[in-house]
């Protein structure tokens, strides 16, 4: 289990043999770290809380077949993630959206990047730019989504996101690079004006 | 300046916003977003966009400890308890 920190080696292997108690520390220790993650990708407290209890039973229910190739939480995202996208799938129709980038060429094919003023620094996001984040997040299809909070926000490497996700690496790179132009592009005439 | 002078530029841009651009493999890219105020734009642009994402958490300030185990003891419980035997609809006890 070289992977592994060795406090979660011991109470993996614990709560392998139906000790709660053991489960319950490695509830704790990764509680935020999941409800953050849900949260990110439902945008919606409750939904994230939801999905953060269902992602621990099922961990429980699957923990003799994790293996300990991966870290605990890379799993514990795969897990997460499917739960997302079950209840995602469950109550939602998503509309198709382009995530080809047209935005900075003008019809005379020139390029044309207009600057970006000063964002806010920091936890001092305001009311209305959270709101703006939210929508524009919203509009990008989960399975992007899911990639660029992953890679980007929760801060995994590549492969990691690859093994969460089974996808190869070159996929995860290409989802990566469409869902950080989408963001862009959706965001880029409210930092413009 | 035309886009498609840009475009290998541009596609650099967005894979390597996560990387440091000080490292050797990124000296070109370096070297254009130097010259170029457009490239550079979209550059920032795309590094302000991952950073507005990565500030904007939301704290979980409670627990839901108990609620999972209770809810795994629960299953457990159900599993160890023998289904009743239901009685077919319209049938009479003798």
């Amino acid at each position: 289990m070289g992977s592994l920190l060795d406090d979660d080696v011991k109470l993996i292997a614990s709560a392998k043999t139906g000790d709660k108690i053991a489960f319950g520390k490695l509830i704790r220790k990764y509680e935020k770290t999941v409800f953050s993650f849900a949260f990110k990708i439902c945008r919606d407290k409750e939904k994230a809380e939801e999905a953060m209890q269902e992602t621990f039973i099922n961990a429980y229910r699957g923990l003799k077949s994790f293996s300990g190739n991966s870290k605990f939480s890379t799993w514990l995202y795969r897990i997460a993630t499917n739960n997302c996208l079950m209840m995602h799938r469950k109550k939602s129709h998503e509309p198709v959206v382009s995530l080809e980038d047209t935005e900075l060429i003008r019809e005379n094919g020139e390029l044309q990047v207009p600057h970006w003023g000063e964002t806010p620094h920091d936890a001092i996001l305001n009311k209305e730019l959270k709101e703006i984040l939210d929508h524009a997040i919203q509009k990008l299809p989960l399975e992007y989504r899911i990639v660029f909070v992953m890679r980007d926000v929760e801060g995994l490497s590549t492969e990691e996101v690859g093994k969460a996700l089974k996808l190869s690496v070159p996929a995860v790179k290409s989802r990566l690079h469409r869902a950080r132009l989408f963001l862009r592009n959706e965001l880029n005439p409210y930092f413009t004006k | 300046m035309k886009f498609t002078r840009h475009k290998k530029y541009l596609l650099q841009v967005c894979k390597k916003v996560d990387r440091d651009l000080d490292s050797p493999t990124c000296k070109k890219l370096r070297e254009h977003l130097k010259k170029c105020p457009d490239c550079a734009a979209y550059y920032d642009s795309l590094k302000k966009t991952i950073a507005l994402y990565r500030n904007y958490d939301i704290e979980y300030k409670g627990s839901c400890c108990k609620e999972v185990l209770a809810r795994i003891e629960l299953e457990k419980a159900l599993r160890a308890t023998p289904a009743r035997k239901t009685r077919p609809r319209g049938s009479r006890r003798s």
